[in-house]
């Protein structure tokens, strides 16, 4: 729990005050037209658009998202979150090619990119999964407040979530889009500040920059351990480290440990701490033991999380972690080439094999085709849906390239700011083995360092963070469910009056329903639905470069893609491990073999179905201007003295 | 004409050219600079501020080739923009039209 000084108050009230009043300004803009609410009539400079890529890409969660995945991977960590790289060529090309559409939304562009049937299920489909989205993604990282707030203030979830994402809907109800983007703007530079001040101020925390580069070369080895549930009650264990290469032993337990599944919260608290000292190297002298924790006085208990400790042995760069239950009769692989000791932490490109290990080689290249190559399609990223929208609010093709390029360039400097504040939080705190503490080590450092009355400043920024994200996913939702739903399906007549009313009203309603998902999101959803957030990832993402790219591939091609990864992506990833068909494959592998079987449905049905009509593909070629595979359009285009 | 081109009608500027494979493999490149580079500087290593500086220097060439090209697209864009936009409508109001 946190103590609010006046002056911290003073932060908060203010910015608050900041923020509704950004609608109350904007409101006159915002009710001119449909194309005003939604897209702030389209003329923006690149920098406001570019600011709202990096707000609404800064949310409550990423710190915790970051702060995980550097704790654990050292600077390796910053690749899992550089999929935001697809709009390097993005920017470029599927960018430069969807503002020349003008399509309101991705929903709508599917209209104009096909034809027929096949295009009007399209667009239903991506509408009513994008108002979903935007509904569900509301409840995550609504409830991720509730949680901070119950932390910072003890108050039940329902508060922080209910209190501040209405507070953003209020300043969207009123001006729409432009309210959004003013207050993007505004709170991307508080949100910059603030994550620049306290990472700053973790970093000299621990001692500044070169203490901790020190530190990380002297500290000892660990390795992350969940002790395996079922292992036998009273059991006793031993530990190895060995050569990854050679398989050398380099060193065992001398004398065993214990297993107990009699958990005694206080002793494993107690246990969890003293593993610090360890890794700090303090009492390296005292024992000539390889392994330092855990020793024969330790008790571990079953399904419980533990931080192993060895010395770091030099000259050895990867090596093997293994248990026995038998006196060391059998050994069982905890980690396979596990890096040693720790300044690896502060290589980027601290790779443990070509296959194996935390950070493979194949993993990397793998992440750098999804994220790179994914720019020459639309929708090959969840972001893109939020991006679409700022894109077509920028004045000009040249605008929207850049609002791309440069939000999401900050989006990843500010990746590598608290990459480097997270170096600083593991030097203090060296021994968490649960993701649960070390994911909230950024926020740690800032309401445990920071001074009294910088903290409401904190705040602010904290809740700047969380409004320019909510407001808009409220706003983006409105926009499917108005334009794509309302204006297309239900009253394609209506006024612009109308649709400014309606947009109003949907956002309301995306409100209500994102409290209903943020109260109802559990462990087990939240589970199923990243799953879902996976298929779309996996199994579409060459489809979705291929209606950028190909003439030919037609609407039944596209949506049999859907359809067939729903099927595929349970299969490869549940089903068939389950029944020991195929073995349980990494997620990198996984995304090669859903491409390819889903490849396998998707071509014959494109191919046997007929190509979309030519008039229509002419007129979107001579708007679009598409890169790739698109001759015999071109030609007909030529022929009809259109190009 | 040198081999990077900094003039352009709005026909030509309209095709997929090479200026455009040079900013997406500059664009990709400083991407990767950039985020290795920030970390590593803001731990004041030396080499971080080189990779940082590498990849600035990246991103104005890669702003010096594209912008010409696409300051002439958007140009040109823009004068047809209204008349894309009734044609946007239209196929908005599918469903009446049938």
């Amino acid at each position: 729990m946190v103590t609010f000084a006046f002056l911290d108050w003073l932060w908060l009230i203010l910015y608050i005050l900041l923020m509704v009043g950004c609608g109350a300004l904007f409101y006159r803009l915002g009710k001119r037209s449909q194309s005003d609410f939604f897209l702030a009539g389209r003329g923006l400079p690149w920098w406001l658009p570019a600011s709202s890529v990096y707000a609404t890409h800064t949310a409550t969660d990423t710190p915790i998202w970051v702060a995980g995945v550097v704790y654990k991977y050292g600077l390796s960590g910053l690749w899992y979150a550089f999929f935001a790289a697809w709009c390097a060529i993005s920017a470029f090309v599927s960018t430069r090619i969807f503002r020349r559409s003008l399509a309101y939304s991705q929903a709508e562009w599917q209209s104009l990119r096909f034809s027929g049937l096949g295009a009007e299920m399209l667009r239903g489909w991506v509408a009513g999964w994008q108002v979903f989205m935007n509904m569900f993604i509301l409840g995550w990282v609504g409830i991720a407040m509730g949680k901070l707030c119950n932390m910072l203030f003890g108050w039940d979830l329902w508060i922080g979530l209910v209190i501040f994402t209405s507070i953003g809907a209020i300043y969207v109800l009123m001006a729409g889009y432009w309210g959004v983007v003013m207050a993007d703007f505004q709170q991307g530079v508080i949100a910059l500040l603030v994550i620049i001040i306290v990472s700053i101020w973790g970093v000299m925390a621990a001692g500044g920059p070169q203490t901790i580069i020190d530190k990380l070369k002297t500290y000892n080895s660990t390795c992350e351990w969940r002790v395996p549930a079922d292992t036998q009650d009273g059991a006793q264990g031993l530990l190895r480290i060995s050569d990854s290469g050679t398989s050398e032993v380099l060193g065992a337990s001398a004398l065993p440990f214990t297993f107990s599944n009699a958990f005694d919260e206080a002793r494993y608290v107690e246990t969890a701490d003293g593993v610090k000292k360890y890794v700090q190297n303090t009492h390296e002298s005292e024992t000539n033991s390889l392994i330092l924790f855990p020793s024969d006085a330790d008790v571990l208990y079953t399904g419980r999380d533990y931080t192993i400790v060895w010395k770091a042995s030099e000259g050895k760069r990867l090596v093997n972690v293994e248990y026995s239950t038998d006196n060391g009769a059998t050994w069982i692989m905890i980690d396979e080439n596990h890096q040693n000791g720790q300044r690896w932490r502060i290589n980027p490109l601290s790779f443990t094999g070509s296959f194996k290990g935390q950070f493979p080689v194949a993993w990397f290249v793998t992440m750098l085709f999804i994220a790179l190559l994914g720019g020459f399609g639309m929708g090959t990223n969840i972001d893109w849906y939020t991006e679409a929208q700022r894109i077509q609010s920028a004045k000009s093709v040249r605008d929207a390239s850049y609002s791309i390029w440069a939000g999401t360039a900050l989006v990843l400097v500010r990746n590598s700011i608290w990459a480097a504040a997270i170096l600083g939080f593991f030097i203090l705190f060296p021994h968490l083995a649960s993701s649960a503490e070390y994911e909230m080590g950024w926020y740690v450092v800032g309401f445990k360092y920071l001074p009294i009355g910088m903290v409401g400043f904190l705040f602010a920024g904290i809740l700047a963070i969380h409004l320019s994200t909510v407001s808009t996913h409220i706003n983006l939702g409105a926009m499917y469910a108005t334009r794509d739903f309302y204006h297309h399906y239900v009253n394609p007549k209506a006024s612009e009056n109308r649709l400014v009313v309606v947009g109003r009203l949907s956002t309301f309603i995306i409100l209500i329903g994102s409290f209903i998902f943020g109260t109802i999101i559990g462990e087990e959803i939240t589970q199923w639905l990243i799953f879902a957030l996976w298929i779309m990832a996996a199994g579409i993402w060459l489809p979705n470069i291929l209606q950028v790219i190909w003439w030919r591939f037609n609407s039944w091609g596209y949506l049999s893609s859907w359809i067939a990864n729903l099927g595929l992506s349970w299969l490869v990833v549940w089903i068939l491990p389950r029944f020991g068909i195929i073995p349980e494959l990494p997620d990198y592998m996984q995304f090669w073999l859903l491409i390819v079987l889903n490849a396998l449905i998707y071509l014959p049905v494109t191919f046997l179905t007929k190509p979309e009509d030519m008039d229509h593909l002419v007129s979107y070629y001579v708007m679009s201007r598409p890169i790739g595979f698109w001759g015999p359009v071109r030609r007909e285009a030529i022929k009809q003295g259109l190009l | 004409m040198g081999f990077i081109r900094r003039e352009w009608t709005a026909k030509e500027a309209d095709e997929w050219r090479k200026e455009d494979w040079f900013a997406i493999i500059l664009s990709a490149s400083s991407y990767v600079l950039l985020t290795i580079g920030s970390a590593l500087s803001f731990l004041l290593l030396p080499v971080g501020f080189v990779i940082l500086g590498i990849g600035i220097i990246i991103t104005i060439l890669m702003y010096w080739i594209i912008d010409p090209k696409l300051k002439t697209i958007s140009t040109e864009y823009e004068k047809k923009q209204k008349e894309y936009l009734l044609q946007l409508e239209e196929i908005q109001k599918w469903e009446v039209e049938k």
